[in-house]
């Protein structure tokens, strides 16, 4: 090999060795990047967990079991006058279509005979139906909000549940927002004490004993109405049956 | 530590450990399908049955498995797992035991495992954006999924079996010579996670 030819593999072996520092300095820029963003999101997904974590102070209580104020002794929420002879008992859930269904057939002849002071009603709001609103929890939302009225102003009780019925979200949805619930407490004449209390959550608790209560009760879906006690076996969805059944009661005295 | 970086450098391109982990993450994968595949047949038989995985009204493989982006193809998805990942187990206990198969064989793995992966994904965001809860199992498949796309790709971009353009295949086995893959997996799944935490985090924690 001449001195010339030596010379020039060197040369071009310096110039590769050039070229494999400067991929390697690029390559160790784009490695250093990446354990940047790694170790933003490492911390991003630690803080947002802890945050998670101990963001639950809001419900005031600390999620300590409170029950609302008012509420009969069986611990069902009353609306009508507690010397009515018939008791109707619904246990509801305000995401269940059935439910409302149910209350667009019979929600007039109720209050009728809520009026008449031939009925009273006890109204047990659950929220097994938190699954189906997206991760938004509406039925616990829904349902702490009625909680909330019963406790600071238990004679709107009646008029937010057919509020809450009229404007009743589609099932599936992510359902009314925290404030949507407020509006329409206020357009049902709660008070605004009542309704600036919906969002510290505090029946939250009690809405999930009550929940977890019917169905070891033997709570199979909702509607489910009991007349005096007993199971009501007919037609839910048609005004008619369900009065009958209340004034065949009353007559009877039982 | 240069010494130590340069093993597990070695360790991390050796046939054993990419066969190894696509072995592990499609035995996971097939747990899962297998699993989802039974709630799904105990569902159809009593449609109200309580699953071991639903825990409450976020983690919820009821919920999930009711809805209909579950039956894409008229069944259960988890059917299309319990076909497909055998295949992968198959190929990577072979190519662990030394076999070779052709460029096309590999490819056509790549191309229908990519289909897989994007049905796996169709369905992640599917329960993120609409059906509003997180099934433990479907998760366990997302990320095994992508485990197994990451080391199959790994495999084929390294021999060169995608019938790539010269530059973007040299391009492309620089990036992985440099576990620039890793990295990037490593981004994703965090990403992923991050976008769970947020969306979740107060029902998953609270």
């Amino acid at each position: 090999m001449g001195k010339q030819q030596r010379t020039a593999s060197r040369e071009a072996r310096k110039a590769q060795a050039a070229i494999a520092a400067q991929r390697g300095r690029r390559i160790n820029w784009v490695l250093a990047v990446g354990g940047l963003i790694i170790a933003g999101l490492v911390a991003a997904i630690g803080l947002v967990a802890f945050n998670a974590a101990t963001d639950d102070e809001p419900t005031a209580g600390g999620g300590k079991l409170i029950t609302p104020a008012n509420l009969t002794a069986a611990g069902a929420i009353p609306v009508g006058a507690p010397a009515a002879p018939v008791t109707v008992e619904i246990v509801l859930d305000y995401m269940c279509p059935a439910c409302g269904r149910f209350e667009q057939a019979n929600g007039d002849e109720l209050d009728r005979l809520v009026r008449a002071g031939t009925a009273k009603v006890e109204l047990r709001p659950i929220s097994f139906l938190d699954r189906t609103s997206q991760g938004a929890r509406y039925s616990t939302r829904a349902a702490n909000a009625m909680a909330t009225v019963a406790d600071r102003n238990p004679e709107k009780a009646w008029a937010f549940n057919s509020a809450l019925y009229d404007n009743q979200p589609e099932e599936g949805t992510r359902g009314l927002s925290n404030q949507q619930i407020a509006d329409l407490a206020t357009q049902a004449g709660v008070s605004r004490d009542a309704v600036d209390a919906f969002h510290e959550r505090v029946f939250e608790p009690w809405v999930a004993e009550v929940t977890q209560a019917a169905f070891d009760s033997g709570v199979e879906g909702t509607p489910r109405v009991r007349i005096n006690g007993v199971v009501f076996q007919g037609d839910v969805f048609r005004a008619g049956p369900l009065t009958q059944a209340v004034e065949a009661a009353a007559r009877s005295g039982t | 530590v240069t010494g130590l970086l340069s093993t597990m450098h070695r360790i991390r391109h050796a046939n054993a450990w990419i066969f190894g982990t696509m072995l592990f993450s499609s035995v996971l994968s097939l747990i899962a399908s297998f699993v989802l595949a039974v709630d799904a047949v105990k569902l159809a038989a009593d449609p109200t049955a309580e699953l071991s995985c639903d825990i409450n009204e976020v983690i919820s493989c009821g919920t999930v498995a009711a809805a209909w982006q579950s039956q894409l193809l008229g069944f259960p998805n988890a059917f299309l797992g319990l076909i497909a990942e055998p295949v992968v187990i198959t190929i990577a206990v072979a190519c662990l035991g030394g076999v070779r198969f052709p460029r096309w064989f590999m490819f056509a793995a790549q191309v229908v495992y990519t289909i897989g992966l994007g049905l796996a994904y169709w369905l992640f965001y599917q329960s993120m954006a609409h059906i509003g809860a997180l099934c433990p199992w479907c998760l366990l498949v997302t990320v095994s999924t992508t485990l197994v796309f990451a080391t199959l790709t790994h495999i084929n971009i390294r021999d060169d079996n995608l019938f790539l353009p010269a530059r973007l295949h040299d391009a492309l086995a620089g990036a992985l010579r440099a576990n620039l893959d890793l990295i990037v997996v490593v981004i994703w799944l965090l990403t992923l996670t991050l976008a769970v935490v947020v969306k979740y985090g107060d029902l998953l924690f609270g």
